[in-house]
Order: C-alpha cells, then sequence, then structure tokens
C-alpha cells in the first residue's frame, strides 16, 4: 500500500462530491492509502494566481507544508487545475532557494508550518495508469466494461504546460486510453480529446465557452461514444452540467453521460452505486448502468 | 537519411485541397525547413511556403506539424525520421490559407497593431537627457520581449477559435511588454483598453500558447501578469476580473471557494436571475451547494493573515509572478547533468592568455 496525501480541491469537496467519495472507496484497490489534508484551502484556480499571484504562491506553498507534515512523499490530486497551480508553485519553489525562504518566513509567522521542498505532485490519473499503481488497476477492474465505447477527455492543465506536468506527450497522450483499455472499454479517438472545455470563462464569457464547450461533446457523440471520461471536476462539471445549455444554444440534445475517472475505474472495478453516486450527475448515467447490466 | 512528409496543399484559386506524400533524401541534420527546400528544388516547384533567416529569429516559417504549430527551422527531422513516422505538415490555425504553408498575417498584425505595440512616454518632445532605465527594471518583461511574431502560440490558441476578435496570446504578451516597461506611462488606458471584451479575460487557460511558442515568451504567463496589474490598478469591473476576485475573497473567508455565490459575484443579481431555471436544473443533483452552513477550512485564520502580509511585502500585481519566473526558466535543466564543455572529443580548452602570448 503507498501512503499519499490526499487533496480534494473545491469542487470534490462540494459540486463534485461523486469524485471525492468514489476516489476514496477506490483508492485501497489501486494500493493507495490517502491521508486526507484538513487545514488546506483551495488552490486558487488560477484566478487567485492571475489576481493575487503573490498570495497565490503562499496558499500553494501552505498546501504543500501541510502535505510534507503528513510524512508521504507525494501530494495527490484529483483535479487538473489544482494539479498545474500547486505543480507551479513546487517547482518555483524547490528551485529558487531564495523564494523558498521569503515565503517560509512568512508562513511560520501566520502559525503554519515551513516546507522544505520534499513533496511531488501527482495526479491520480498518473498514480494509476504507469507502474505499479496500473498492474494492481489491471487486477481491480476484474468487473470490465464490456466492450463500452469510451471518449477520453483529458482537458488542458494535466497536459499543458508540458514543462511543469510532462507525465505524457501533450499532443498524443495515452494514459487514459491505457486505462480504458486495462477496464475492458472500447477507447475512442477523435481531434479535441485535448483542448479546452471552456471552463474558466464560462462565467465570464459564457458564449465562447460554449463555442468550445461543443466540440469535443460533439465529437465524441458522433465517433458513437457511449459515454466520456475525464480525469478534472472543472472539466466534468462543464462537459456534463452544461449540456443542457448547448440544447438551447444549438438545438442539439447530446444526452451525453460523463464520468469522473475514478467512477469509470470504479464501475469495471464493482464499486456500489452508493460509492458511484451517478445520481449526483445531470446528464443521466442510465443509459451506461443499463448496458452493463446485460 | 530519408524524410518522408505529407504536405497539405491548398490552392485558394480553385478552393482546393489536397493532402499530398514527398520523400527525399536529406543530411541527417535536416531541419523540417530544409525538407521543404529540398522538396521544393528537386521534387515539385510550386510548393509554397514562408522562409527567411533559417535559424530561428525571424518568425517567418511557422506552420504545423501533427497539427501543432513549430517553427520549421528549429525542428529536426532525425528522430522523427528514424522512426519510421510521416508528419502531416499543414499551414497554421487560426489565420486564413493565401496558399499550401502560407497563411495571411493581417489579422494577426491587425491585432498586434490594435496593443499599440509601441512606448507612450507621456510627452511630445524628447528632453535634453536620455532615459536610463536599469536591468533590473526591464527584467520583468525580458519574456514578453523575445516573441519574433511568428504567430505559433495563436495557431492553436482555443479562445480564438472559439471567437476570432479575441486579441490572443501574441498581441497580450505584446501588450504586456508595454505595461511592463517602466518609460511608458500609459499604462492605466492600457490596461483599461485590454480589459474589455475580446482581451485578457476572454483567456480560456487552454495553455496552447505557451506550448507552442518556439521563443520562451510564456504568452498565458504574459495575460496572466496583465490581470494581475488590472487588479492592482483597481481596473476590475470585467466579469473576468470579478470572477477571479471571488476566488481571492472564498480563500481568505472559508479557504473553499464558494461554489454557489461565484455567478452573482461576477454577473452581478440581476443577470444571475436569469440563470435560475439552469440552477434549480442542476440544484437537483447537488450541483449548487448551499452557502449556509459554509464549508470551512481548519485554521482558515492562517490564509487570512498570509494575503494581509503578503500585500505589505511589495510583491503585488506583476511582481508576484515575474518573482518566480527564473525558477520557471530553469526547469527544463532542472535534471541535466553538469557537463565540461571541453571534454574529450568537444571543444579545444582555450589557453590561457599569458602562456598564449609567450608562445612562440
Amino acid at each position: 500500500m503507498r501512503t499519499v496525501a490526499y487533496y480534494k480541491g473545491c469542487l470534490a469537496s462540494l459540486s463534485a462530491k461523486e469524485l471525492d467519495i468514489s476516489t476514496q472507496a477506490l483508492a485501497p484497490k489501486v494500493g493507495l492509502e490517502l491521508l486526507e489534508l484538513e487545514r488546506v484551502t483551495c488552490c486558487g484556480a488560477g484566478d487567485i494566481h492571475e489576481a493575487e499571484p503573490d498570495y497565490y504562491l503562499h496558499l500553494n506553498a501552505r498546501i504543500l507544508a501541510y502535505a510534507e507534515q503528513t510524512g508521504s512523499d507525494t501530494l495527490m490530486t484529483v483535479c487538473n487545475v489544482c494539479t498545474l497551480n500547486l505543480r507551479q508553485a513546487n517547482h518555483q519553489l524547490r528551485i529558487d532557494e531564495k523564494l523558498l525562504a521569503r515565503v517560509n518566513a512568512n508562513l511560520e509567522s501566520v502559525g503554519a508550518p515551513a516546507y522544505t521542498g520534499g513533496i511531488d505532485v501527482q495526479h491520480f490519473l498518473w498514480l494509476v495508469s504507469a507502474g505499479e499503481g496500473y498492474e494492481l488497476l489491471k487486477e481491480a477492474a476484474h468487473k470490465g466494461l464490456k466492450g463500452l465505447r469510451i471518449a477520453p477527455f483529458y482537458g488542458c492543465q494535466i497536459l499543458r504546460p508540458s514543462k511543469l506536468l510532462g507525465f505524457e506527450d501533450p499532443d498524443k497522450p495515452e494514459s487514459l486510453e491505457r486505462i480504458i483499455e486495462a477496464c475492458g472499454g472500447e477507447p475512442i479517438d477523435y481531434p479535441a480529446k485535448i483542448k479546452c472545455c471552456g471552463f474558466p470563462i464560462i462565467q465570464a464569457r459564457e458564449d465562447v465557452a460554449l463555442s468550445e464547450l461543443i466540440q469535443p461533446i460533439e465529437q465524441a457523440k458522433d465517433a458513437g461514444a457511449d459515454a466520456m471520461v475525464t480525469p478534472c471536476p472543472l472539466c466534468h462539471l462543464s462537459l456534463d452540467a452544461w449540456q443542457s445549455k448547448l440544447l438551447k444554444e444549438t438545438g442539439r440534445d447530446f444526452q451525453m453521460p460523463v464520468l469522473h475517472l475514478s467512477q469509470l475505474i470504479g464501475v469495471a472495478a464493482g464499486l456500489e452505486s452508493s460509492e458511484l453516486k451517478f445520481r449526483r450527475h445531470v446528464v443521466s448515467v442510465e443509459p451506461v448502468v443499463e448496458k452493463l447490466a446485460i | 537519411m530519408k524524410v518522408a512528409l505529407k504536405i497539405w496543399r491548398y490552392d485558394a484559386v480553385a478552393g482546393e485541397r489536397a493532402l499530398k506524400e514527398y520523400e527525399v533524401d536529406a543530411p541527417d541534420e535536416a531541419t523540417l525547413l530544409d525538407c521543404l527546400d529540398i522538396i521544393k528544388d528537386r521534387v515539385d516547384g510550386t510548393l509554397a511556403y514562408r522562409k527567411s533567416c533559417r535559424m530561428m529569429i525571424c518568425g517567418s516559417c511557422g506552420m504545423r506539424m501533427n497539427g501543432g504549430a513549430v517553427l520549421a527551422c528549429k525542428t529536426r527531422m532525425y528522430d522523427i525520421a528514424q522512426a519510421g513516422e510521416v508528419p502531416v505538415i499543414s499551414a497554421m490555425g487560426n489565420l486564413p490559407i493565401v496558399k499550401d504553408l502560407v497563411v495571411d498575417m493581417q489579422p494577426f498584425w491587425d491585432k498586434i497593431n490594435a496593443v499599440k505595440p509601441y512606448l507612450d512616454p507621456g510627452y511630445a518632445e524628447p528632453g535634453e537627457k536620455e532615459y536610463v532605465v536599469s536591468q533590473a527594471e526591464m527584467d520583468p518583461i525580458q519574456k514578453e520581449s523575445l516573441c519574433i511574431f511568428c504567430g505559433c502560440c495563436v495557431s492553436e490558441c482555443n479562445s480564438m477559435e472559439a471567437d476570432p476578435d479575441f486579441l490572443g496570446p501574441a498581441a497580450l504578451a505584446k501588450a504586456m511588454r508595454f505595461v511592463g516597461d517602466p518609460r511608458d506611462e500609459a499604462t492605466v488606458e492600457r490596461l483599461q483598453e485590454y480589459s474589455g471584451p475580446h482581451g485578457i479575460w476572454d483567456c480560456t487557460r487552454c495553455y496552447f500558447c505557451q506550448e507552442r511558442c518556439p521563443k520562451g515568451v510564456d504568452p498565458r504567463d504574459a495575460i496572466a501578469k496583465l490581470g494581475a496589474e488590472a487588479m492592482r490598478h483597481g481596473i476590475d469591473s470585467d466579469m473576468g476580473a470579478k470572477h477571479a476576485k471571488w476566488f481571492v475573497t472564498s480563500s481568505k473567508t472559508t479557504g473553499w471557494l464558494r461554489e454557489t455565490e461565484l455567478v452573482p459575484k461576477t454577473q452581478g443579481v440581476a443577470a444571475s436571475i436569469k440563470e435560475i431555471k439552469f440552477a434549480m436544473g442542476l440544484l437537483k443533483h447537488g450541483k449548487v451547494p448551499p452557502p449556509v452552513p459554509p464549508h470551512v477550512a481548519k485554521d482558515v485564520g492562517e490564509a487570512r493573515a498570509l494575503y494581509d502580509l503578503v500585500k505589505t511585502q511589495e510583491r503585488e500585481g506583476a511582481a508576484g509572478i515575474v518573482q518566480g519566473e527564473k525558477a520557471l526558466s530553469l526547469l527544463e535543466f532542472e535534471d541535466a547533468v553538469e557537463r565540461d564543455p571541453y571534454a574529450e572529443g568537444s571543444f579545444p580548452r582555450p589557453l590561457p592568455l599569458e602562456t598564449d602570448q609567450g608562445s612562440p
């Protein structure tokens, strides 16, 4: 069992609780013991990086410091945006001693622990799509997806900037495909799988965001996908909840079920419906459940 | 080596597109641009593409390889050819195609011009003495100054695909180059202009620009710097700015994002009322968490204290991003092994001066 500090982030704590519940239920099956952080805050989601960048750095340093206090060398995230924000801050602090010293002095003066640079931030996707985690996943996913056609949607901030993320080729990622196959599903290929879901500007520029959002859903639908899967709860929220707006704007009723990564693996690994929480989705996942029941 | 390429040819007059395959013999060190030159010289003289310096500084040869923008003169073909790959070469995205790999750069230049890419020193006649600027004062815009106007950052910009009027990464990085210039006197006017529709807050943070830029400009970070400067100057009436501010407020008060209040705080109460039907649809599925009682992080007072503390430390606005740039620029060398540049098989070690002078 690998012990990792676990940072849920905002959405998995609130509107995407099903992501947290399914992740916690799945973790032991893929060899992960999760140490949930209690004293941490939002990573800033790129918004604080843009509004108050110095504060952003300190908030993230504080999260990293509390992760380090657990004794683990890994902080596991379940959100693309958290992953980028934390890795960006982590790299700055680990490479620049002067910056780390200043930030630590500030952390200590408000009563938070100092950070020594001993944490590696890893997305859940990365932990289960390679190495030992992947071997365990292959064993756990015994129930299988029975050839279900799944469209992987990566989202942006788990691929780019690759200098900071660097897990796989940002133009030709294959970790989700690997997992879909291991779970007995058939991965669907389509160009928009590495593009933006529009979420960061969905409040401020809804028309622009919807023009982005329609691309992956439309392409996945046209390619015959039964469902989409994403490693990011922000992508999940726009792909799932904003389909009703696409219907209103374009007249196209996609009815495309969208699964969190932990739910997709969870289905294959035989998690209970109380652990998957599909009822918390806006677009019904029932057609997928029915196909699997046959 | 043998290099095979598939090239999307385009004839604008006939309006015809065709994917043609070529194979040429090229020296091992050949770049994509070298290979195109060989095709044009020996196989098909009608192939159209732009080039000039052949050394990554003129910005003429931006094009797509397998859907991603590259500078043809920076892209070595050896590994690709050895792997037996046949890459697809096409014109850059988000710009109209003139012929084959040549795009019309006019919309690109129009956006660069729209950000007023020249100093506004605040006077008409220069004074008698020159204006001296220190290196330290220019460092914050060092990255933005590296732009060679190749258009690679624009090619896959997701916001521009959705909104062709979006100023985009190249123009906004150029905008930051002048906002951050200590000699410029039009900072506030500039930030007001860039904060409008199709500006700073239209960036969807897809980071394609950062991934594609061949010169390390990091345009998305430049846009974040503009946002931070706009906020520092109190230019925060755009919905994008309000959205960003709500994250700051949330982190200081409950620690976590106060999701349900985000819509009225961003769009205003009147606009949010129109969203009630949509919100009710989400409410049924638990997607609208009740704001009361608030979900409060343990010891959130530490975050609040950090906010107050860093506000007194003069790293507001873009300076908060600039302070981390040095570390980020070293990132790709983090795992590099230290090596002796004059090791065997490399350059001869230069002789010390005195020995040199004493030798016959």
